[in-house]
């Protein structure tokens, strides 16, 4: 297995001298190619902070981030932008589909953006959306289909690209639990089927149980690593929630 | 409490309400300038000879009407900040504020911000009135001076106006938050205008147009029964029948829709109707055009109905062009992937698109009064420089005399008095004269006297010696004349081509005195006033005396030049008394006229000042409306457009795109109204030089009008720019994160 991703001592400092907090103090781990990586954690434990730094929207304040052996904190930020479209493919919770374009038209942007040549731009949207099961609503405009539809176009805009690394931020949190499943299925064959490096941050058990390998923070450091390894998902559910009644964020689930 | 609550936001939220005191700063400004001119106050240096209450009362009505329109914008601008702040408002009522007291808070806030406004709009008020002074004084022909002076009544009466219309548009404000739900005030912010396409406007301003077109089919009938000849050159003939066809097409078509609703999209009638309007502009256009080519038979009323029908026409072709530049784009889109799938242009069109949807009736709104606004700017030189060019023509004595025959029957109550009482009261006021000239104007034949047809009014001749005391008078040289000859003297209105006609046609002429020939020096041009010649002819003979000694005299004029101008009051009085002798219409049928160069000029350049600020101010508070309406449009959307450009920075567009889309978006936003205006106002302008070219060509020069053409749209350019950078900078800076 080769790595693909692998951050060195990352520090994250917000506030000036007199008044600095501590958003991330000290992580390292690395991502192989092919991997499902969960991220876990309570509110302010980092999480978030430490998807918009390897997603470069946000810098470091010390520390590196290699992608496939480019260090992503020293890229010229002029290119940054370019980076981001050809490496990174990117699922959000409130799903930032745009709302004058239809399903189709919000995927081929995707694409355009890109300078995919015109004539290949429809072959490949239907054939994603074969994958996706999202064919049948192609010509509709976002506010007239449901939140796991859109979801999962989101998750066709962010693959089509093949990137090299899809960062996916609490994708089930607008999601009723029906929906979370059908998309997290979803995600799951993207990892399996299309071999996409997925990095998914969220706060739920379940959600995370789907993942290879979870990450827990606790104040900006990573507190456990946990493997799935040939556990089936609810023996790993249940370690999950063991891990977060340690931590003492998740009692609520045990009670 | 609530005070302290009004002064911090009202302090906080300054920046929110830039906008609204701009552009309400803008209004008071104008207001205040135009309106000090006819403050009691005011006193400008205009010399004695003048008198400037006239002008007072026209500007101070011009003036209030025109800034009724204001009202709109006071209003809009209103409403885009109650928009601005609907989640500040939600936020308030959930806390458990009753809604009518956030409706005056927020009535308080404005009025501070309004009142801030007042402040500053008079004080540039003030300094934008010295430029109208400027105006004023060079109208009369005066030094200029600035001066500062603030106008108690003026200040008052901008105060008393704005306030009063604050408390209006406050007033229905805060009845608009009582009545708004929480819930929708809190999704406000994402929310669009209703869309257009299930509006009843355009399917109103169809039936509309196809009304008028059925008025026109009527006309074209009536013109080809009643005017129609069979011996019309081509293009004439098209005329007729295309202003009979072209409207046979528009309501067939019209019908063919309306039996195959269901196969034809809505959108094809527009289509067509889009095309029929826009053929039927140029062939309305051709009537007055090939009616002064050809000399056709079609008199001045249906040649102002054919100006309305141009005008109906480009109405609509602007009201269905921008209902359709969506599908048209729309259409482009689908028709040419390269140019969908490339780059940014898949946002680009999606922003176009559903904002055009939404707005098209304000965007039509928009483009009809820009049309207006700058055939205005340029109407108003063109009516102006006509008025004062004729001035000069007309004004060219101190004391004019004239009289008319018209409506004499008998040959004995022909005007034939000297006019003695001017002589009686210019010495009595000591009033010195330089040149005094009193002559007839005759008949070439007696016989004419009875023809009193308007198209083929006879010409009246002048003596020689009466003709050369005249040039004299305006210091010209002097003419002279072989025995049996004769020349003619000649209107500037009058075209070189009629002038050679005429000559061609007119080598020799017969007179009660014998034949007569015509001399080597067959016309002169220089202007010697309107009242040398008879009604409706634009040509006076000149003949040797002993031949108009034997020829019947039909008017008696008396022309003056004094050694220094007449004051204002004494030529008045002398009005007065003349018109108590000669009344305008005598019992004997004669008509009697005096003018004196000192009422004419003060009048006329009193009408014409009101005539051009009037046009101007006019002009230029719609031309404020329609651009802060613009610009406030898509400020309006700040909020949705900074998601829709957050999502296109995470999808990893650079900023340089961001930047492209955003000047690419209000180029569109801007371009499509300005651009569609320019080319209605330029046929409306164009038909319009066309049916006064004559006047144009006399009193102007169009060497003159295309400067002041070039100068206003100089000025427009200006002010678009900066409306257009603004907003720009503005945009730019809320869709930044």
């Amino acid at each position: 297995m080769n790595t693909i991703l692998k951050l060195e001592h990352i520090q994250k400092y917000y506030g000036n001298e007199g008044n600095i907090t501590k958003a991330i103090k000290d992580i390292s781990f690395s991502v192989e190619a092919g991997e499902f990586l969960g991220i876990m954690g309570a509110s302010g434990s980092g999480k978030t902070t430490l998807l918009n730094c390897i997603s470069t929207i946000d810098t470091v304040s010390a520390g590196h981030i290699f992608l496939e052996g480019t260090d992503i904190t020293e890229i010229n930020p002029k290119s940054l932008a370019r980076f981001r479209r050809e490496n990174l493919g990117f699922v959000f919770q409130d799903f930032n589909l745009l709302d004058t374009l239809t399903i189709s038209e919000n995927i081929a942007l995707a694409l355009a953006i890109n300078k995919v040549p015109a004539g290949s731009v429809e072959p490949r949207i239907l054939d994603i959306a074969g994958k996706l099961n999202i064919s049948d609503i192609l010509n509709k405009y976002p506010y007239q289909v449901s939140g796991g539809q859109k979801q999962r176009c989101a998750c066709a805009r962010a693959i089509i690209n093949n990137p090299k690394l899809l960062l996916a931020d609490e994708p089930t949190g607008a999601l009723d639990s029906h929906s979370s499943q059908m998309l997290l299925s979803t995600i799951q064959s993207i990892n399996e089927q299309l071999r996409a490096t997925i990095l998914m941050v969220t706060h739920d058990a379940f959600t995370a149980s789907y993942a290879s390998r979870i990450l827990f923070l606790k104040d900006g450091e990573i507190f456990m690593e946990l493997r799935k390894g040939n556990d089936s998902r609810s023996d790993f559910f249940d370690k999950i929630l063991n891990v977060l009644t340690m931590i003492g964020g998740g009692q609520s689930h045990v009670c | 409490m609530y005070a302290k609550l009004v002064f911090r936001n009202a302090k906080q939220s300054v920046k929110d309400y830039l906008v609204y005191i701009v552009t309400m700063t803008i209004c008071v400004t104008l207001f205040y300038a135009f309106l000090s001119i006819s403050s009691s106050y005011y006193s400008p240096d205009i010399g004695s000879e003048y008198d400037f209450t006239l002008l007072s009362d026209g500007m101070k009505i011009a003036i209030c009407m025109i800034t009724l329109l204001l009202l709109f914008l006071i209003r809009f601008v209103n409403h885009y900040m109650l928009r601005r702040k609907q989640k500040e408002f939600a936020v308030q009522s959930i806390m458990g504020m009753e809604q009518k007291t956030i409706g005056r808070i927020f009535f308080a806030e404005t009025l501070i911000m309004g009142m801030f406004s007042i402040l500053i709009g008079i004080f540039c008020g003030v300094f934008c009135s010295q430029f109208i002074t400027a105006m004023l004084l060079t109208a009369y022909g005066k030094p200029y001076e600035i001066s500062w002076t603030l106008f108690p009544d003026t200040v008052l009466l901008t105060v008393v106006f704005f306030v009063a219309s604050f408390f209006v548009v406050g007033i229905f404000n805060t009845r608009t938050i009582q009545k708004t739900k929480i819930i929708d005030m809190l999704s406000a912010e994402k929310e669009n205008e209703p869309e257009l396409k299930k509006s009843r406007f355009i399917p109103v301003v169809v039936i509309l147009f196809l009304m008028f077109t059925l008025w026109e089919l009527f006309s074209g009938i009536q013109n080809v029964r009643f005017y129609y000849d069979s011996r019309f050159v081509f293009p004439v003939k098209i005329m007729y029948w295309g202003n009979i066809l072209l409207p046979v097409v528009t309501l067939g078509w019209a019908a063919l829709w309306m039996l195959k609703k269901k196969k034809i999209a809505f959108q094809k009638l527009i289509d067509g109707l889009l095309i029929c309007s826009v053929l039927h502009v140029f062939l309305a256009a051709s009537v007055p055009a090939l009616t002064n080519q050809y000399y056709l038979p079609l008199h001045g009323g249906i040649l102002n109905q054919y100006l309305v029908f141009v005008l109906i026409d480009l109405l609509f072709f602007i009201c269905a062009l921008i209902y359709l530049a969506s599908s048209l784009i729309v259409a482009w889109k689908v028709k040419s992937p390269e140019h969908r799938y490339k780059g940014e242009n898949l946002f680009f069109f999606g922003q176009i698109i559903s904002k055009l949807n939404t707005t098209s009736k304000t965007m039509t709104l928009i483009c009809i009064t820009l049309v207006l606004a700058i055939f205005m700017f340029i109407a108003a030189p063109i009516l102006t420089g006509w008025a004062s060019g004729y001035l000069d023509m007309r004004s060219m004595y101190d004391v004019q005399v004239y009289s008319r025959y018209n409506n004499v029957y008998e040959e004995e109550n022909l005007p034939q008095d000297s006019y003695e009482i001017i002589t009686e009261f210019l010495t009595e006021h000591k009033i010195d004269t330089v040149y005094d000239c009193t002559f007839n104007l005759y008949l070439s034949e007696k016989d004419d006297f009875h023809n009193r047809q308007k198209y083929d009014f006879p010409i009246v001749a002048i003596s020689l010696s009466d003709y050369n005391t005249i040039r004299e008078m305006l210091g010209y040289e002097q003419i002279s004349l072989e025995e049996d000859e004769f020349t003619t003297q000649w209107k500037a209105i009058a075209t070189e081509e009629e002038r050679d006609n005429f000559l061609k046609e007119h080598t020799s002429i017969m007179t009660d005195a014998g034949e007569l020939t015509l001399s080597g020096q067959s016309y002169y041009e220089d202007p010697i006033g309107e009242t040398a010649y008879n009604s409706y002819t634009n040509v006076l003979y000149v003949l040797p005396d002993n031949i108009c000694e034997k020829l019947l005299p039909v008017i008696k004029n008396r022309y003056i030049t004094t050694t220094e101008n007449i004051s204002y009051e004494n030529a008045r009085k002398l009005e007065k008394l003349f018109t108590e002798k000669y009344p305008e219409q005598a019992e004997t049928g004669a008509i009697y006229g005096v003018r004196f160069s000192t009422l004419q000029i003060n009048s006329s350049i009193a009408n014409n000042f009101i005539l051009q600020t009037a046009m101007i101010y006019g002009a230029v508070v719609l031309m404020v409306i329609c651009l802060t309406v613009l610009s406030l449009q898509q400020l309006l959307d700040a909020g949705q457009y900074k998601y829709r450009f957050s999502v296109l920075r995470k999808l990893g567009v650079e900023e340089k795109h961001i930047g492209k889309l955003i000047l690419q978006q209000l180029s569109v936003w801007f371009g499509l109204p300005i651009i569609t205006a320019i080319i209605v106002a330029a046929v409306v302008i164009a038909y319009f030089i066309q049916t006064i070219s004559a006047e144009i060509s006399a009193y102007i020069g169009f060497g003159a009008l295309m400067l002041q053409i070039g100068a206003t749209m100089g000025i427009l350019a200006i002010l678009l720019i900066c409306y257009f950078i603004s907003t720009w900078i503005i945009f730019r800076r809320s869709v930044n994160p």
